[in-house]
């Protein structure tokens, strides 16, 4: 299994809706899924479960790590793809306060390969501390997203400064690259970020696929389904096949872990 | 790049991003063989705090002291929110203040096996006696960064009840690494004080050398 944790510096930059749409995607092409909540707002879980205020999930894992995993896991029509939510305890790193989960993520991880899944992805809480930097120490690779306006670039040195620190604690953590979002072909603060941002940093570091702000989303989100559920999803559906392969392609070829489907 | 040039550093943000897209230069630094394998919990980072030498300067830190001092008859209790600063009496040999030092961070912080390290992660002081605790903090204090820009200190949750402060300080004398194990990580005023101290230290006056320990 290959864990794959979706960061970013900034918050609401998208997240979710990336994390839940690439999940989907993977499990589309029959790559077995699990999608796992790690931010404490809980949003995978509001968007695709009506009963998420219910479910124990992630942070109740890291409070009580006897917990089954089997109650956490929330199967979806997918048979190839499932959740994990963030859970009743999400408040936890809020009042427990210096990220000393390490050796619980760790554990979750563990007995989630165990339990046959070729890919985790987990979306983060944003910033790189916390529960996050212990999701991030515990990952093999991290893709970061970032939304395509002025302010969001000017976070980048903060951004790799922080990722420089993640490979002191993680070695063998993979930087898969930045992923524009939020992008709006009619605004040209918009466009022209996203052409800084590429002109910024390494070709290899930015994702050549690119999220566009869509009205989709916020209808998707509101029945609850990924993009690729909806009748009229195809064409969004399209690109975050696009950054599946792309993030396929940067998994080193011959490496054991990279994504196979079932 | 007109939309982001004046905002930072294009030369800076490639190199940092480049040394990103290269195999790490830290494979040693793998945590199950940095020591602390089960026994190592995890870790938080913290905001850099803003204490410069260009804003805080050793004078600076003195009056501080001194406004202490004329307060200290109160003797309320020194809370880690609320730390008292490092009073400034102790004189003698460089060795003789980082001792006092280590034990204003004893009494104030219950700080256990400090270390300081310098620029080039050479150690200055130890009674960690822990190389690989060395290791973990410069290699944490060093790692890249914007040129010019300050480290910002890491608390490292190394076994139950106890976490590693490391806090990089730029002082008037150089940079340096303190590490110190302390039960509860410190509060960011605690850090202040503790890095305005550190200024205080690496700054003091050392007394002459004696005649008989002349070289």
């Amino acid at each position: 299994m290959i864990n794959i944790a979706v960061s970013s510096q900034k918050g609401g930059v998208g997240k979710t809706t990336v994390s839940i749409n690439l999940a989907h995607a993977f499990a589309r092409a029959g790559v077995r899924t699990l999608l796992v909540d790690a931010d404490p707002q809980g949003s995978v879980g509001l968007s695709l479960t009506r009963q998420s205020r219910l479910l124990a999930g992630f942070y109740d894992f890291l409070k009580d790590p006897s917990t089954p995993l089997e109650r956490l896991i929330v199967p979806t029509r997918l048979e190839t793809f499932a959740l994990v939510a963030s859970g009743q305890a999400s408040d936890y790193e809020a009042s427990g306060g210096i990220g000393a989960h390490l050796s619980r993520v760790r554990d979750f991880l563990h007995g989630v390969a165990g339990r046959g899944y070729d890919l985790c992805i987990l979306d983060t809480a944003a910033g790189l501390f916390g529960v996050t930097g212990d999701v991030v120490s515990s990952s093999d690779a991290i893709m970061i997203l970032q939304q395509a306006e002025p302010l969001g670039i000017r976070s980048v040195p903060k951004l790799l400064e922080g990722l420089n620190r993640m490979r002191v604690m993680n070695p063998r953590l993979s930087i898969l690259g930045v992923c524009l979002t939020m992008v709006q072909h009619d605004l040209i603060e918009s466009t022209e970020a996203a052409a800084a941002l590429r002109q910024l940093l390494p070709p290899e570091m930015v994702f050549q696929t690119q999220i566009p702000r869509n009205s989709l989303f916020v209808r998707a989100s509101a029945r609850g389904l990924p993009i690729g559920a909806m009748e009229e999803g195809a064409a969004v559906q399209a690109v975050f096949d696009r950054l599946r392969v792309e993030i396929e392609d940067k998994l080193q070829p011959g490496d054991a872990r990279r994504v196979q489907p079932v | 790049m007109e939309l982001i040039d004046p905002w930072l550093d294009s030369v800076e943000v490639r190199r940092l991003a480049e040394l990103l897209m290269k195999p790490s230069r830290h494979p040693a630094a793998v945590l199950s063989e940095a020591g602390f394998e089960a026994g190592f919990l995890g870790y938080t980072t913290g905001p850099a705090v803003a204490v410069e030498s260009q804003t805080v300067t050793p004078a600076a830190v003195q009056e501080k002291v001194t406004q202490a001092a004329d307060s200290a008859s109160a003797a309320e209790k020194v809370t880690q929110a609320d730390p008292e600063p490092l009073p400034s009496t102790a004189r003698g040999s460089f060795l003789d203040i980082i001792h006092h030092f280590r034990d204003w961070m004893r009494e104030h912080f219950s700080a256990k096996e400090m270390f300081i390290l310098d620029r080039q992660g050479e150690v200055i002081f130890d009674e960690s006696h822990h190389g690989r605790l060395h290791f973990l903090a410069r290699s944490l204090a060093l790692a890249p960064r914007r040129a010019g820009s300050f480290a910002g200190y890491v608390h490292i949750k190394i076994r139950a009840g106890a976490t590693l402060e490391v806090i990089p300080v730029e002082t008037p004398n150089g940079y340096l690494i303190l590490g110190a194990v302390v039960p509860v990580a410190l509060s960011p005023a605690a850090m202040s004080a503790v890095m305005e101290a550190m200024i205080l230290v690496a700054g003091a006056q050392t007394a002459p050398r004696a005649p008989d320990q002349a070289v």
